[in-house]
């Protein structure tokens, strides 16, 4: 497996310049995916009664968008790979606009189903894929603490969305809000726009032996990276991580007015979930980035995915209100370590060339897991009449990829410098002074 | 209000009574008889307190024949006469006024009242002296308040308010609808499948429906739970609005798109310009070294990978 990213791209990423823009581009974007499905559910209630349907019939608007926006990895993936980052999204920028946009006019539920669902939800495909992508195309040296970056825009649109549609709510009721809430999502557009091609020194002539093994990958997805060792490592861990990941979050509330706390001390700990979230985001990505966790980092993922389950774990014996915040503090540092990881680690194994077709198969591959999780979770609460089972069942499920994670990284680590130290010795053997500028730059991300 | 199952079984059998008054009543708009035909079912209310004073809340739902009793412990000096009367709504009721007399350290006052209807409703105090009171708050249920905001809809739309009795409050014998017309309030009567106004009743909630909507529909709007005793009321204020109030925002968050997007393209446009005339002749002795690069690295890539 080659573990020099650099060698694979084929030119020396910015790390800085317009790569800041670009991350503030992907900020915007990535913030907009997974905030966007959040927080419509404000609006459910009215939809609910004008439509007259049940309560299960409307959140499957959430669900039909979550399924679609990671159904739509794939197809995303093959896009980027052939266009590029920047009109993948701008076109996915226009998808939800227009998505919102019909579903305004909507008039009956099947309608907002497919507009708001099935089309807003490949619009949102569109914005995220791409976002994660040109990342790995500008950074190297500083891609963790990029990655980090990007994704704080998940709970800092959020933390915006969540009053804003509120007050659109209560001015312009339901199609008026879905109506400006169109033209706001064009701002994704805005956002790649800034997603600029990344200017490579490359010669006129692409390099045809990695062509010619790569043509086809190119071309649509690269399936060969079934046979990546660390991709595999990654896929295994993480389709099981999803099914205890976001159900915690999701039933925080919930769970805190079961335990007879008032409306607004719950929704309270909802947000100090989110400023602790956006807080350890960066930092996260910062530490990432310090010479000590860089070379190591899928322990650093590991460690992150563990601490979650034993978080989980230990909260049904925290008591009381003093207990909830302390659990909503440790649930946002864990929630954030692992986001903020969450790609820099997928990219750290792939490399940035093949991260693209890599994150569409994984995220069809997790669509089971994200969708299934809070249901199941949910049945778990019903049928046990108390959290603290599902507690468990969610810690259970994140403490076991994390040990999982940890044993295979070691022997993945080890085959790596294995190979590496093969490779370094035929390189010597081959030319001097290009093996010394490989060195300079493997020093850097040693694996 | 504090929870005390003396007013949970007061509530019950007030329920259980008033089961039995509902077969003798009729469905529909009629006003509850002034002078019931048959007597009025009894109930009674009794209140020991210490101190200045004491409120206790009673949910009526049918006429009633209610006795309301309060014993008070009394204030040093105990006198042994002491003067008791009752007041309705602050104001004393006449010949209510009498001697009460301290029996077993208490002091106790009791008087009967004919609930009847929506007037008998209010509140009620039994005043000892100038020293102590109790006020008992007489009302029909209260109807949770829909939504503190208006809703708002929009011209040629239709739209839905719902008004609930939240359990465990017993649930009215009908609902009754109203708007406000700037005067009085007007009864909205949902006649048939092609008038504009749907009422969808069911025993716990009701939901009005009002298709084609006109700005003249906006305004104030009343549920009411009607109760063999009253209706309570709970109002929403509706407010229709035409569709070029969001589109003016709409159009304006366009138009920032637009503009951003134009400007970040043509300052990208404009900085490739500057370099592409700059850096012409070093391009081309840079490409070359990228070249030799390219190759070399090509042949040890392609030999790693042989090692896959």
């Amino acid at each position: 497996m080659p573990p020099a990213a650099t060698t694979s791209l084929g030119y020396s990423p910015p790390d800085g310049g317009w790569g800041w823009a670009v991350v503030f581009g992907s900020f915007i974007s990535i913030g907009f995916s997974y905030a966007f499905p959040k927080s419509l559910t404000i609006y459910f209630k009215e939809i609910q009664e004008y439509f007259s349907v049940s309560y299960s019939e409307i959140a499957w608007v959430s669900s039909v968008m979550l399924a679609s926006m990671y159904a739509g990895g794939p197809v995303s993936s093959v896009l980027v790979n052939r266009y590029g980052s920047r009109p993948v999204v701008m076109v996915g920028g226009v998808m939800v606009g227009t998505a919102m946009l019909l579903a305004s006019f909507g008039t009956s539920i099947m309608h907002l189903y497919l507009c708001v669902g099935l089309i807003g939800g490949f619009g949102l495909a569109f914005n995220l894929q791409p976002a994660l992508t040109i990342i790995g195309t500008y950074f190297q040296v500083k891609r963790p603490l990029a990655n980090g970056l990007a994704m704080t825009g998940s709970p800092v649109i959020l933390s915006t969305l969540a009053p804003l549609n509120q007050f659109l709510f209560d001015s312009f009721g339901w199609r008026g809000s879905f109506l400006i809430l169109g033209s706001i999502c064009l701002n994704c557009c805005v956002a790649g726009s800034l997603m600029r091609p990344v200017t490579k020194v490359v010669p006129p002539k692409p390099a045809k032996s990695e062509s010619k093994s790569q043509s086809c990958a190119e071309r649509f997805i690269d399936f060969s990276l079934f046979k990546h060792r660390g991709f595999l490592i990654y896929l295994v861990g993480n389709v099981v991580l999803f099914f205890g990941f976001f159900a915690p979050v999701v039933f925080l509330a919930p769970y805190a007015k079961h335990q007879g706390i008032d409306e607004y001390s719950a929704a309270l700990l909802l947000t100090i979930f989110a400023l602790v979230d956006m807080f350890i985001r960066p930092v996260t990505g910062f530490l990432g980035n310090t010479k000590l966790v860089r070379p190591k980092i899928q322990y650093f993922f590991s460690f992150a995915v563990s601490y979650n389950g034993i978080c989980h774990l230990l909260c049904p014996l925290l008591p009381g209100y003093a207990g909830l915040v302390g659990y909503a503090v440790i649930l946002g540092l864990g929630f954030g370590m692992v986001s903020a990881l969450l790609f820099e680690v997928l990219m750290d194994l792939v490399g940035a060339h093949r991260f693209s077709s890599a994150v569409g198969l994984v995220t069809i591959i997790e669509c089971g897991p994200v969708l299934l999780g809070p249901p199941i979770s949910g049945a778990l609460v019903d049928a046990y009449g108390d959290y603290k089972y599902m507690y468990y069942a969610c810690g259970v499920f994140m403490l076991a990829p994390g040990i999982f994670l940890f044993v295979m990284h070691y022997f993945n680590y080890k085959k790596l410098e294995e190979e590496q130290r093969q490779s370094v010795a035929v390189e010597m053997r081959t030319s001097e002074e290009t093996v010394q500028l490989n060195m300079s730059q493997k020093h850097t991300h040693c694996w | 209000m504090p929870f005390s199952w003396k007013h949970q079984f007061f509530h019950i059998f007030l329920l259980l009574v008033s089961c039995r008054h509902i077969k003798t009543k009729t469905p529909g708009p009629t006003p509850p008889p002034l002078a019931p035909i048959s007597p009025l079912p009894t109930a009674d209310r009794s209140v020991v307190f210490k101190g200045e004073s004491h409120t206790e809340k009673l949910e009526v739902l049918n006429p009633v024949s209610l006795t309301l009793e309060c014993v008070w412990a009394g204030n040093h000096p105990k006198l042994p006469n002491i003067t008791g009367f009752w007041k309705k709504d602050g104001e004393a009721i006449e010949n209510s006024h009498l001697t009460v007399q301290l029996e077993n350290d208490q002091y106790l006052i009791k008087r009967v009242f004919n609930i009847v209807n929506e007037e008998s409703l209010g509140s009620y105090s039994c005043i000892f002296g100038n020293e102590a009171k109790v006020d008992f708050l007489l009302a029909a249920p209260h109807i949770a308040e829909v939504r503190d905001k208006p809703i708002v809809s929009y011209v040629g739309d239709s739209v839905v308010i719902p008004c609930k009795m939240e359990e465990p409050k017993p649930k009215p014998n009908t609902w009754k609808w109203y708007k406000d017309n700037g005067t009085a309030k007007e009864q909205i009567f949902a006649a048939g499948k092609l008038d504009r106004f749907e009422i969808k009743n069911e025993n716990g909630y009701t939901k009005l429906t009002v298709h084609n909507l006109t700005e003249a529909d906006s305004g104030l709007y009343y549920c009411g739970a009607v109760y063999a005793i009253a209706t309570t009321m709970s109002h929403v204020k509706l407010k229709v609005i035409s569709i070029q109030e969001p589109l003016k925002p709409f159009i304006a968050i366009m138009v920032e798109v637009i503009i951003l997007v134009t400007a970040i393209l043509l300052y990208e446009r404009s900085q490739s310009k500057k370099n592409s005339t700059a850096g012409n002749d070093v391009n081309t002795d840079q490409s070359h070294i990228q070249v030799q690069e390219e190759n070399s690295l090509e042949e040890n890539s392609s030999m790693r990978q042989r090692k896959i």
